[in-house]
């Protein structure tokens, strides 16, 4: 019986080549799309497991509360929060440990160069099962004087060398010491959101004059993780932060009185599993991923397989006319209902099994190229358990499916009128569903187009977004705030502006799209009920606006010539006395404070703090349009352009002419002048253009995967076209005995499949919407959302011609054909 | 109406060469009713695809209403074969899904007839066919005989000058196939010329005259002594 049923299935796989091909094809493809999304997704859910203490470990977030702004999240937290959660938390808390990145310079082997270093606290060998390959890193952790190195660092350095007990000078701040290579740990897996090549043991002695690395309760720089004892449940920790802030937050003089400590900042923990995929805020040592990502994503994969489950079912029973015969000399010859659908689930599950081998090389095929996109090693494990079982359960899943339907009408045959009559068997009731189905994979196509076109233009908006100031040819030159380059800047910047091609340089503290923080309080004298109102601040030179070409709104610039513009410094200054200066401020900064139109603001005064009980009274010169100097993916704040003599750390080169002849000119200049800080520059349309690379990516992987999906239902829909002009050849040679020509025919055809796709374009539509609208609302500037009507419409022209393409060929073929052959077959 | 000179139609497949029709000549006039009679696989059903331009002749000339077609492509066919030549069958081949008055309707969509007209023909030829009263149903729900007549209403719709019956009466119980003989001689008195295969001697007889076939050949041609 067996037996039967498999050179059965055998013949009819081999008989009806093409409806083999596109079940098996069009399987295989949603089954590879399938494993493909499945193996990131299992990627990202596996971030940080391998950690042994993994659930107990937590991170500290800082919410800090600015009136008139966005609350402003970062995942790191202040120096002297370690000391306060080990006090305060003394019973919940097990061992807490910092993690602040540095790029101090070191020299070795007569080298000098620069290297990411974090800087740590003892506590993380505790923390963090780190797999140690030589040395004692509980000692060196231990030890200010200790390097503690992954391979790949030792590597890189050492080569073949025993890097134990070699020895490195480090420069960073006022410090420069020797250090010994004193451990060395296995590199950290890509799924990890730790991402450390070398670590040092924090000696807050040595910061004692930099005080917001590790000692000011205002100043965020530290990544603090903290280990749970056993048995404690983080809800009861969670539920004293507000406390913990106000107890152990040290800020009363810097505050406001009748103000606490917690109306301006809230502490939160965040379990160490959940960084990956619950992005929290600024401030991680990589990029993360999301959870939205691996849910649209599963969704997607989802979507795909069910695209080709619906073929299968389509196709099965459109071709259940052909086998109804069968049915019915089986049943004749005594087949039980229950037997024919063993077969015919059988005969499902077979193809669903062929279908997943091949599309098994399909994902083999694809994995590097995957892999590559992705920047992370993916590799599909055949032994492991997990994944054989979900290998399994897919086919058995797809095949019972596809193939449940058709057994059932297949089996339900009734076997004297399909001998006696020898007509189509197929009921109203199956085509209906049929349409449905096709109604329903259309649906998602044009969802996943819609959705692909709009991710791919807000990704062009934003690229191209003008930012309010000049992003083309503007070259930035980073790291000239270092100390080595920071003493000569002002020379190395007359340099640069003597050379060919320079129109004009500034110096700044941040460059665009850094997304760096940094405010000031400020008071309106003789208003003291406006209070302290907190600005964003730029630290700028005064060749700024002329180098980015920012146009005035209201008043001028900062002149040179002028000697009293820009902040005054307070050194000299008398305690308690009021300085006199000038400001630059963006509009958003004038409705802030209040101050009328652009005009009526020049001339206006605000007082700032520029030193220990020194202020100053800087009137406003000038304002500026609001422009997108900290981000594009954030709301502009009210900001000042700030000329003082405070650190800077960006030379911004506005130049015309050849990029590359006059990056290397810079580079000698740099090379000369401060040979041990490293040249690191970049452009600033580049790097506008970063800030949408996440979205970049999610246009390449939804467009690749749409494409994919389109594909699956067209191979469907040809399938079904195939089909459909078989069970209508007696009414097409009809039509063509009564004078209906080709063309005639070829549009009857294509008419019954556009009814379809125009079906499910309605109900596409709203969906992709509604989605795509929500998806937007995480832009503050954002694509217009009428843009989402003509490419709504695109879509559906997209869906309708590809549909058209796939049914007209065989149509045509169809309409050909000769119609007495049609209309004589009994 | 037609001539056929010289007409011959194989059939060739890898090994078989099948002579269905050898050097037939026939000539047709107008108005006339001619039935095509002989066993089965004479040649009779080729013949009549052929007359009624649905098979091309490998061989001969086929002079239809003085134009010879013979060489015609497939549009130029349809074209002629829409504006003169109306089709009935053994197994009736109406369209399942369409009712009675669509299916005779179908017949004129491809003709660019005003859809008023269309109503008012189709209305027309059903009360001459006597099946008004079924417009709105289905095929299924007709009997054999009714069907046939949709048939046969759905042939002369169009006013074709020429109807072609393959066995009209072939799946009819013989009342109803009287019934449909008897429609066609009146059409054939109101002028149609109308060319029918049939294996029922009784059929042929309402016929003017008969053609014989044998193995592709016309054997004999019978006229029927006028009464």
């Amino acid at each position: 019986m067996f037996q039967n049923y498999i050179s059965v299935a055998l013949r009819n796989l081999i008989k009806h080549k093409l409806y083999s091909a596109i079940n098996i094809v069009g399987l295989a493809v949603g089954l590879a799309a399938c494993v493909l999304i499945t193996l990131f997704v299992r990627d990202e859910m596996s971030f940080d497991t391998f950690w042994k203490d993994a659930d107990k470990l937590y991170r500290m977030n800082t919410t800090f509360n600015v009136p008139g702004r966005e609350p402003f999240v970062t995942v790191m937290a202040m120096g002297p929060a370690k000391g306060a959660i080990e006090r305060y938390f003394a019973g919940e808390v097990e061992a807490v440990t910092r993690f602040n990145n540095e790029w101090p310079v070191i020299e070795y082997d007569n080298k000098v160069f620069s290297e990411e270093v974090y800087f740590t606290d003892p506590e993380t060998v505790d923390m963090f099962s780190l797999d140690v390959v030589a040395g004692d890193i509980k000692q060196s952790l231990n030890d200010n004087s200790t390097l503690v190195v992954n391979e790949s660092f030792a590597k890189k350095h050492f080569g073949d060398k025993d890097p134990i007990g070699e020895v490195m000078t480090l420069t960073y701040y006022a410090t420069t010491r020797d250090y010994r290579i004193g451990a060395v740990y296995k590199d950290l897996p890509h799924n990890s959101v730790m991402d450390f090549r070398a670590l040092i043991m924090i000696d807050e002695a040595d910061f004692e004059n930099f005080p917001w690395e590790y000692g000011h309760w205002f100043s965020v720089n530290n990544n603090i993780f903290f280990k749970l004892k056993d048995g404690v449940s983080i809800d009861a920790l969670n539920a004293r932060w507000k406390d913990f802030t106000d107890t152990m937050m040290d800020v009363r003089d810097q505050i406001e009185p009748g103000t606490n400590p917690s109306d301006f900042v809230t502490f939160s923990s965040q379990p160490l599993l959940d960084i990956q995929l619950y992005p929290a805020g600024d401030g991680e040592m990589k990029p993360t991923g999301d959870i939205k990502t691996v849910m649209i994503f599963s969704a997607i994969a989802g979507l795909i397989l069910l695209i080709a489950c619906i073929n299968f079912m389509n196709l099965a029973t459109a071709k259940s006319t052909q086998r109804a015969r069968e049915v019915a000399i089986r049943k004749v010859m005594g087949a039980r209902r229950g037997q024919l659908i063993t077969q015919f689930l059988g005969e499902s599950i077979l193809l669903a099994l062929i279908g997943l081998v091949l599309g098994i090389v399909l994902v083999e095929m694809a994995l590097p190229v995957y892999s590559d996109f992705l920047g992370r090693e993916l590799t599909f494990e055949y032994s492991d358990g997990t994944t054989l079982a979900i290998l399994l359960g897919l086919i058995a899943f797809v095949g019972t499916l596809g193939g449940f339907y058709p057994a059932i009408a297949l089996s339900g045959f009734q076997p004297s009128r399909v001998l006696k009559a020898n007509k189509s068997a197929e009921t109203s009731g199956s085509i209906m569903l049929r349409n449905a189905l096709v109604v329903l994979q259309f649906t998602i196509s044009i969802g996943l187009i819609v959705s692909t076109a709009v991710v791919y233009g807000q990704m062009v908006y934003g690229q191209n977004m003008d930012p309010g100031y000049q992003k083309d040819n503007m070259l930035v030159i980073r790291n000239v705030g270092r100390s080595g380059m920071l003493e000569q800047q002002e020379a190395f910047k007359q340099e640069v502006l003597r050379m060919q091609g320079v129109n004009n340089a500034s110096l700044t503290s941040g460059r665009p799209a850094d997304g760096n923080e940094s405010n000031s309080s400020v008071e309106i004298p003789g208003n003291p009920e406006a209070g302290s109102i907190l600005l964003g601040r730029q630290g700028v030179d005064h060749d700024f606006f002329e180098t980015y070409q920012i146009p005035f709104v209201a008043g001028r610039a900062y002149d040179l010539s002028r000697g009293t513009d820009g902040t005054p410094s307070s050194e000299g200054a008398k305690e308690g006395e009021v300085l006199q200066g000038t400001v630059v401020v963006n509009e958003r900064t004038i409705r802030r404070l209040g101050f009328g139109t652009p005009e009526e603001a020049i001339g206006k005064v605000v007082r700032m703090g520029v030193g220990d009980d020194v202020q100053a009274d800087l009137s406003i010169i000038g304002v500026v349009p609001d422009i997108n100097f900290q981000s594009l993916r954030q709301i502009i704040r009210p900001e000042m352009y700030v000329m003082s003599d405070s650190w800077k750390g960006n030379l911004t080169i506005n130049f015309n002419g050849d990029a590359q002849a006059l990056l290397s000119q810079v580079e000698n200049v740099w090379k000369r002048m401060a040979p041990t800080v490293p040249f690191s520059y970049e452009y600033v349309d580049q790097a506008l253009a970063e800030e949408f690379e996440a979205e970049q990516a999610l246009a390449t992987m939804l467009g690749g995967f749409s494409m994919l999906a389109i594909a699956v239902a067209c191979l469907g829909l040809y399938g079904l076209a195939s089909f459909t002009a078989e069970r209508r050849t007696k009414e097409i040679g009809i039509r063509k005995v009564l004078g209906a020509s080709v063309i005639d025919i070829v549009r009857l055809l294509i008419w019954q499949f556009s009814k379809p796709v125009l079906v499910a374009n309605l109900i596409a539509w709203p969906l992709a919407v509604w989605g795509m609208m929500s998806w937007l609302e995480t832009f503050p500037y954002r694509i217009d959302t009428w843009l989402l009507i003509p490419l709504c419409l695109f879509a559906g022209f997209i869906a309708l011609m590809i549909a058209w393409g796939t049914v007209g060929g065989n149509a045509a073929k169809v309409a050909r054909s000769n119609p007495i052959k049609a209309l004589r077959y009994e | 109406m037609l001539k056929l000179h010289n007409l011959s139609k194989v059939y060739r497949t890898d090994e078989v060469e099948t002579v269905a029709l050898n050097s037939v000549n026939v000539e047709i006039a107008s108005g006339e009713f001619v039935a095509i009679m002989g066993p089965s696989g004479c040649g009779k059903s080729t013949l009549l695809n052929i007359i009624g331009m649905l098979d091309s002749p490998s061989s001969g000339d086929y002079i239809f209403m003085e134009e010879n077609v013979a060489g015609y492509n497939e549009a130029k066919l349809s074209n002629i074969r829409k504006q003169n030549i109306g089709f009935i069958f053994q197994s009736f081949n109406l369209i399942d899904e369409l009712t009675v008055e669509e299916n005779i309707e179908l017949a004129l969509l491809y003709h660019n007839i005003p859809a008023s007209e269309r109503r008012e023909r189709v209305a027309h030829v059903m009360d001459k066919v006597g099946i008004a009263h079924r417009a709105k149903h289905m095929p299924s729900q007709l009997s054999g005989g009714q069907q046939q007549r949709v048939a046969v209403a759905r042939a002369v719709v169009g006013d074709q000058a020429m109807i072609l019956a393959d066995e009209p009466t072939g799946n009819l119980d013989s009342a109803h196939g009287q019934e449909v003989m008897e429609m066609l001689q009146q059409l054939n008195e109101e002028g149609t010329t109308i060319v029918m295969v049939t294996h029922s001697p009784a059929h042929a007889d309402y016929a003017r005259r008969t053609i014989n076939l044998f193995d592709g050949h016309v054997v004999t041609e019978n006229l029927r002594a006028a009464e």
